[in-house]
């Protein structure tokens, strides 16, 4: 293929795991870059995961860590990223793919429910990039790839607090991608419909069933549809696509 | 499938309007260097023909077919000769575009022509090459429409009317697109460059600061877009516009000087 090849580059994707976390690391790899994972716990089922999908990313042929590190830790996530830069690669790709979707009426949720939200899904977002992309900076490249529901600006019931954390992204992907680009280091966000991989709303029946007529595409989406648009937004064909929300939401945002 | 395959256009066949020169000339480079044959439609044979000389190289077919793209009828024939030429079509690239017409004109300078004329050129073009090719793309269940906007698309500019409102339209002629041949395997998607300035004079390299990123677009950077695009990787994307313009309109606020302060070089 003539384009996107990442060959010689080094991805670190953090909150590795889950299908989606799965299907990211090994387009990166398959796309020819090394490819690291974070999880944030020693639990179990946690590192199994990882070690899995770490696995999958080296049949392919690429290099590669899974390090545990929670990733609103700021102290443990600087020795953690300066340990995998000395024994893989400085990290050229961050895809902040750790992302939870609790829903429920707003009444039922209390103000702890809403900082641990903000800690599961900005912290987690925030504090990565800064780690990172403070070497990204002083070396003058990089590419960093959050991701947002598209709920950020849909008005789902049930989902405020959730929309509240994916609005905070958005924002901060815009804001930080202009206050970077003359340093090489381009912030964009993938825009995420209602997806069977990750948790949130759809997942109760009637809305499933419901989504599938509404979606115009008719179905909902699959890890793998957010791949293409993944590896073109990390590659160095993407360094003119900055402070973008790239949606791939199987035209749900076209009809509104 | 491996990522990089699903990005692959071998067997695909493209058409592209405004394939004689700048981004048009870009784009048909890129499909073909992903695996695409090409149908270059524009005004004047020469242009096409050198983009043609230059796809050749990538071991690609092209076929010119100089076209008045605000012409249905001409737009119909374009379609008839693609279609009998490479049997089927794949892509379209609604790209021409202009935004000469009635400029410099106040509001009650401008004429019925000026208006007509901006119109049909940036938006009745993509509507007519995209209902010409509709029906095809329905018969054997795949189409890619790629739409070529404009961050003006997106903003208000004083006197400027007919570009803007053309650019617009483009945006909603994307949705209406994708909406209404969703289950058809038809994709309708949307680039909206920022500034790729045709030639990189002193002149215009002079206001390259009043840009987010300190630099304009390079015309080699809106190529891989539309490949993506135009891929299998992109098949859950429709109705959607991808902005790719250095930040411009996330900036918005960067003509009044809130330009980023990192100092150039470091």
């Amino acid at each position: 293929m003539a384009f996107f090849d990442l060959s010689g580059k080094h991805a670190l994707v953090t909150g590795a795991t889950g299908p989606m976390q799965r299907a990211f690391a090994i387009a990166l790899a398959e796309a020819g870059a090394d490819v690291s994972l974070t999880t944030s716990t020693t639990e179990m089922a946690e590192e199994v995961q990882a070690n899995s999908i770490l696995n999958e990313c080296w049949s392919i042929g690429c290099r590669g860590e899974a390090v545990t590190v929670p990733l609103a830790d700021e102290a443990a996530l600087e020795t953690a990223v300066a340990d995998i830069e000395v024994r893989i690669a400085p990290i050229d790709i961050l895809v902040n793919a750790s992302h939870v979707a609790p829903v429920g009426p707003f009444l039922d949720t209390s103000s702890d429910d809403g900082t641990a939200l903000f800690n599961s899904n900005v912290a987690t977002v925030l504090s990565p990039t800064r780690v990172v992309g403070r070497r990204m900076v002083e070396r003058g490249s990089g590419r960093i790839v959050n991701l947002a529901s598209i709920l950020h600006d849909r008005g789902v019931p049930n989902t405020a607090l959730y929309a509240a954390s994916q609005g905070a992204i958005v924002a901060f992907t815009k804001a930080l991608g202009i206050e970077w680009i003359r340093s090489g280091v381009t912030v964009n966000a993938l825009g995420l419909g209602f997806t069977e991989e990750l948790a949130g709303p759809q997942h109760d029946p009637e809305l499933h069933a419901a989504l599938e007529r509404y979606i115009p595409l008719r179905r909902l989406a699959n890890a793998e549809d957010l791949q293409g648009a993944l590896v073109y937004l990390v590659s160095d064909e993407a360094g003119f696509v900055a402070s973008e929300l790239l949606v791939v939401d199987g035209a749900i945002t076209a009809h509104g | 499938m491996p990522i990089l395959d699903r990005f692959d256009l071998t067997g695909r066949t493209a058409i592209v309007t405004g394939a004689g020169s700048n981004l048009g000339r870009e784009m048909s480079l890129a499909l073909a260097a992903a695996g695409a044959d090409i149908v270059g439609a524009g005004r004047r044979l020469e242009p096409l023909e050198e983009t043609g000389a230059m796809v050749r190289e990538h071991d690609r077919q092209f076929l010119a077919r100089p076209t008045d793209v605000t012409s249905s009828e001409d737009v119909n024939g374009l379609v008839a000769d693609a279609i009998a030429e490479f049997g089927t079509i794949d892509i379209l690239v609604n790209n021409a575009g202009g935004g000469s017409a009635g400029r410099g004109k106040t509001l009650p300078e401008l004429t019925d022509e000026d208006w007509h004329a901006g119109i049909d050129t940036n938006l009745t073009s993509a509507f007519f090459c995209s209902r010409a090719i509709v029906e095809h793309f329905v018969e054997h269940g795949f189409g890619r429409i790629i739409n070529v906007t404009s961050g003006w698309g997106y903003r208000g500019q004083r006197h400027r009317f007919m570009y803007p409102i053309s650019k617009a339209g483009v945006i909603s002629l994307t949705k209406a697109l994708a909406m209404s041949y969703a289950r058809d395997g038809v994709r309708s998607t949307c680039i909206a460059p920022g500034a790729f300035p045709h030639e990189m004079t002193d002149e215009v390299n002079n206001r390259a600061g009043l840009q987010p990123a300190g630099r304009f677009g390079r015309l080699e950077e809106i190529g891989p877009l539309a490949v993506f695009l135009a891929s299998d990787a992109a098949d859950y994307m429709s109705g959607e516009t991808v902005l790719i313009d250095g930040g411009a309109i996330a900036a918005g606020l960067t003509p009044a000087g809130m330009v980023p302060t990192i100092e150039e070089g470091a």
